[in-house]
Parts: C-alpha cells; sequence; structure tokens
C-alpha cells in the first residue's frame, strides 16, 4: 500500500512538473528562448533559420505566420509595466523609446489574437503616422474612450494584449538581437 | 526520506516528460504554418491573403496594416523563381520550409531596391548551380534549402490605406514557379 502511495506521488510530481514547466516554457518562456524587456515579451530566435527546440515548440503550437530575422521581430504585451493584466475598461498610456527599425506598428487584439478596434476605426498605428516630442520619444494612448495626441481606439470588455511589431530594425543582424528600450505601458484611470 | 527520493524520482521523470513534450510538439501539431497557408494553395501560384478584419480571428497573426502574397513551389521540379516589381513602399520577403522555419528572409531596406528576384534550389541544384550548369539571372538572391516544398511569403506595406487596393494588385502580379531546366 505505501509502494502504491509513492508511486502515485511520483507519479503526480512527474506529470506537473512536466507539463506545468512546458506550459510556462511555451508561455511566459523568459527561462527558454523568451526574451523579456518590461512588459514586453518576443521569441527572437523565431524568425532564425535554426531556431532553438523551445522556440521551434512555439511556433509549432501558435501555428503563425513569424517574422525572419532580415524582416523584423514582433513584441506581445499582456500586462502593463506593473505587471497588471491590460483591462478594455482602462486608458493606458505608452511613453518611451523604440529601437531604431524602419517603422513599427502597434495594435490591440484580444487574448483570442482578433484585433479589437471598433469597426471602421484604424485597426493599428504605424510610427510614421505618429507625433513624436522633438527629442523622438513616444507618446500615445490605448483606450475605449477619446485620449489626447496619438490614439489606438479599442473596443468591447475584457482583458487584451498590445502587438508591438519593429520592421527591419537595425539591430537585427546576423545571429544577435538585442533591445535596450521598450516603450513603458503606464495604466491611467479605468472606468468603473 | 522514502518519500522524498520518490518525489525526487518524479522530478526527473517530469524533466523527461518535459524534454519529450517540447522535441515531439513540432511533429505532433496539426494546427501550422504549413497545414494552414500552403497546403490549401495551388503551387506556383500567388496568392493575395485577404486583409484582417477588426473582431474577427487572425490565426496567423498577420498585421492588418501590411499586405501579404503567399506562393507554395515545390523544388522537385527545379528551382524556385520568384520574380517581380514591386510599388514603391517598405516590403520584404521570406521562405518558409515545410517546419515552418524561415529559411531566410531580407526587406527592401537591405538596399534591394523595388525588384524582386529571387533564385531557390535544393542541395542538388545548389551543387548544379556551383558547376555553373544552372543560370540564373545577375543580381538575383540565391537560396539554398534543404527541402523541396517552400512557401514564400511577401509582406508589403501600404504608405497609405487608401492605396492598399493598387499595391495588392501588384503584390498579385508577381510571378513565381520553378525556373526552365534544360
Amino acid at each position: 500500500m505505501r509502494f502504491l502511495l509513492h508511486l502515485l506521488s511520483m507519479i503526480a510530481v512527474a506529470i506537473v512538473v512536466g507539463f506545468g514547466l512546458s506550459y510556462y516554457a511555451l508561455g511566459d518562456g523568459r527561462l527558454f528562448g523568451a526574451l523579456r524587456v518590461g512588459p514586453w515579451l518576443a521569441w527572437p530566435a523565431i524568425g532564425a533559420t535554426a531556431p532553438d527546440p523551445y522556440t521551434r515548440a512555439y511556433l509549432a503550437r501558435s501555428g503563425v505566420l513569424p517574422l525572419g530575422q532580415g524582416e523584423g521581430v514582433t513584441f506581445t504585451a499582456g500586462s502593463d509595466s506593473e505587471g497588471r493584466p491590460l483591462d478594455r475598461a482602462c486608458r493606458y498610456r505608452i511613453e518611451g523609446t523604440t529601437p531604431p527599425a524602419g517603422f513599427w506598428t502597434l495594435q490591440a487584439v484580444s487574448l483570442e489574437g482578433e484585433n479589437i478596434a471598433p469597426p471602421g476605426m484604424q485597426m493599428a498605428l504605424q510610427s510614421r503616422h505618429v507625433q513624436r516630442a522633438s527629442d523622438g520619444s513616444l507618446l500615445l494612448y490605448v483606450s475605449r474612450s477619446l485620449a489626447p495626441d496619438n490614439w489606438l481606439e479599442i473596443s468591447g470588455n475584457g482583458r487584451f494584449k498590445l502587438i508591438l511589431t519593429l520592421y527591419a530594425p537595425s539591430d537585427i543582424s546576423g545571429s544577435g538581437f538585442s533591445v535596450d528600450t521598450l516603450p513603458s505601458i503606464i495604466r491611467e484611470r479605468c472606468a468603473a | 526520506m522514502r518519500l522524498l527520493l520518490w518525489l525526487a524520482a518524479g522530478v526527473l521523470l517530469g524533466l523527461g516528460i518535459h524534454i519529450a513534450v517540447i522535441l515531439s510538439l513540432p511533429a505532433l501539431a496539426t494546427n501550422t504554418l504549413w497545414s494552414r497557408v500552403a497546403a490549401p494553395l495551388e503551387a506556383n501560384r500567388v496568392t493575395v491573403l485577404p486583409a484582417v478584419e477588426a473582431g474577427a480571428a487572425n490565426p496567423l497573426g498577420l498585421d492588418p496594416l501590411l499586405s501579404y502574397a503567399v506562393c507554395r513551389i515545390n523544388l522537385n521540379a527545379g528551382p524556385g523563381i520568384v520574380t517581380g516589381t514591386l510599388p514603391d513602399a517598405a516590403w520584404s520577403v521570406a521562405v518558409f520550409d515545410r517546419a515552418g522555419t524561415v529559411v531566410y528572409s531580407t526587406s527592401n531596406s537591405e538596399g534591394i531596391g523595388k525588384n524582386l528576384d529571387v533564385g531557390i534550389f535544393d542541395a542538388d541544384q545548389t551543387r548544379l548551380l556551383a558547376q555553373q550548369k544552372i543560370d540564373v539571372a545577375e543580381g538575383a538572391l540565391v537560396i539554398g534549402t534543404t527541402t523541396d516544398d517552400v512557401l514564400v511569403v511577401v509582406r508589403l506595406a501600404p504608405p497609405q490605406p487608401a492605396v492598399r487596393s493598387r499595391l495588392e494588385q501588384a503584390l498579385a502580379r508577381i510571378k513565381c514557379g520553378n525556373m526552365p531546366t534544360s
């Protein structure tokens, strides 16, 4: 009887560790090939000619059309800079700098990946159409209600993600890739 | 003490399960890039993907501000070739193998200009190319791959939404197929 209990305990631990670690590795993934910069997460090797096994597994699981390393890199954020999940009831201020790139786009999507712009409104912001401060820094807002300056309007309720895609960034070359700074995501006020 | 040993064995077994999951996932996954995009395509024909719509599923994770042209080529019938003249806008090209891995990618920020001229060669064809038994146009991008099934994706960023339709027509005029061999 004691042997059976020990065996069941071992199997339970093995299942929790094995599948739990796999789930974590393909989600957060920062210990397994993903790059986290503040709230932003990217898989920099996803567009490499020989991705590591974790990136390969992530690619197979997601089924997305990735950017090659010669094309760009995609960052995703599901939380603000303080780690709180992004909520459509709140207004977010995105400020800071982006790495040098040919251009970038920013869109808001549901957790299932559907774009959450209201029908008929612009579905994403593009860097070439965004006003910047004189020092080149960025200030934009993501919210359901009207916001000043650069505004990405969203709709609906519940959590969402932001996707920042850098096209032709200047620091993607060869096998190396690094990002020093990405903009902060700051929660302002939330609707009751 | 004995229970701890059993639990430690469970952790080790769990690590083994984890490694098995990670390594087997690419082979077991069903909704891969290839099955979603390449498999339904007619070979050697450029298809412009429908634009992303707000509120609609976007399983490929496409950027709503970009236009996409895709083409599947089987290199068994000869080296692949992709040619065309693209509009004066930011564009890039990537070649994927059956596993969804990027074989090669570049963008026109690298100074390619407006002309897209790509030759894709498997291992045998690359050898023939090195022996100058296959001719390629001067200035063409030469891409080597280890698999015979490849997917070519051209991304184009319309500078304004108003010109998107016109630029997608230019994307649709891209030629893709097998290079004639003697």
